[in-house]
């Protein structure tokens, strides 16, 4: 009995090992493919005179982004009295497969989330985007008038000269912080 | 959902196609209205509870801008870089002003206007007024907005709304359009020809 629970035991161990080592170098490599650079964020004032945006249910909120159910009036009536700030950055791809940036969480804002801007013919069109391509060996700019990541019920005004810290979420690369400066 | 007038859009497009082609000048950098036509009037409220009138801003040049304070990407560009070209201005931007008319008067009440104003730069003048009134203003100057409420998204509702900064010579006729992304350069190019013709 003895013997083979050695076996099993050395097993376990070597599995639980290939595993951890399995998974660490792929982790390794996923943050290595996604690099950002030139993140900034856009100086902007929390809306004082709003209702007090840490009334609101965090709960509804934190599945809001997406979620058509969470458009209920309530939530919205709270989330319109806030003000609003965009982070721009450029992600470039290293690595051999797509990725693409999927989501972004930062303490600044009640809620972040992806967003284009579309010029067509002359009138401003900014929608929600689910997701942010960025191919294999490219690069994407989120610059004003494209992609930016939107920051919605601001808890604090943004001020020239202080940071943004924002997590991009990639659907490959894994999450990535950056410190995105107010301008 | 749409809140405001749809024809307005097309007053917005027959400008673009009037400033395209032989309307571009060497003398000027942004699309260029000919002949010129006054500047149609109003008088909308300020972030300080005042009124301001248009044509009170004779012997400035006046940057109109239509916008709104929740739009965190093309209104704040467009807005700091006029506030950038005024700087450049020197001496000349007591003789310039920059007007912003919000689009979205439920949500844009002055004192909003002006925690936003006051977030970007104090030279601006920022307006709102009745629904009504804002929706005259825009058709006079043929500009759309559109209210959309959208999908995936936590914002009650967005508005789609022309990007061009209306320019306005010291003798208060329309004279230019600006398409966003023009240059800061540019900008403060065409003003000086207008601040000295």
């Amino acid at each position: 009995m003895r013997y083979p629970r050695l076996i099993a035991v050395i097993g376990t161990a070597a599995f639980l090992l290939l595993a951890g080592l399995g998974f660490t170098s792929t982790a390794d490599a996923q943050t290595q493919t996604i690099q950002v650079s030139n993140a900034w964020a856009r100086r902007a004032a929390m809306a004082h005179g709003g209702m007090a945006m840490g009334s609101m249910d965090k709960g509804s909120m934190d599945k809001g982004s997406m979620d058509k159910g969470a458009m209920d009036k309530g939530g919205m009536a709270k989330m319109d009295s806030g003000a609003t700030g965009a982070v721009y950055a450029t992600i470039a791809n290293t690595g051999k497969e797509a990725d693409a940036l999927v989501s972004a969480s930062s303490d600044a804002s009640q809620t972040v989330e992806l967003h284009e801007t579309k010029n067509e013919g002359g009138v401003m069109k900014m929608r929600p985007v689910p997701k942010i391509a960025v191919p294999p060996g490219g690069k994407v700019e989120m610059k004003p008038g494209g992609y930016h990541v939107m920051l919605l019920g601001l808890k604090r005004d943004l001020k020239p000269g202080e940071k943004v810290t924002v997590t991009l979420k990639f659907e490959r690369g894994g999450e990535v912080r950056v410190d995105a400066p107010v301008k | 959902m749409r809140f405001f007038g749809r024809g307005s859009g097309i007053a917005a497009l027959a400008l673009v196609l009037a400033m395209a082609g032989p309307a571009r000048s060497a003398e000027f950098k942004g699309g260029l209205l000919t002949p010129p036509k006054a500047a149609p009037d109003f008088t909308l409220t300020t972030q300080d509870g005042k009124d301001f009138r248009l044509s009170r801003e004779r012997g400035n040049v006046v940057a109109l801008w239509f916008g709104y304070t929740f739009c965190p990407d093309v209104c704040p560009t467009t807005l700091s870089e006029l506030a950038q070209a005024r700087t450049r201005l020197g001496a000349d931007a007591k003789r310039f002003r920059i007007v912003f008319v919000t689009v979205d008067p439920e949500r844009d009440t002055p004192a909003r206007l002006r925690e936003y104003s006051n977030a970007f730069n104090r030279s601006f003048t920022s307006l709102t007024g009745s629904p009504d009134r804002l929706a005259e203003v825009r058709r006079a100057y043929g500009v759309t907005a559109e209210k959309h409420v959208v999908a995936g998204t936590s914002a009650m509702y967005l508005i789609d709304h022309s990007a061009f900064v209306y320019v306005i010579d010291p003798a208060g006729q329309l004279r230019l359009m600006f398409p966003f992304g023009m240059s800061i350069d540019d900008m403060v190019h065409d003003f000086k020809q207008l601040l000295h013709p």
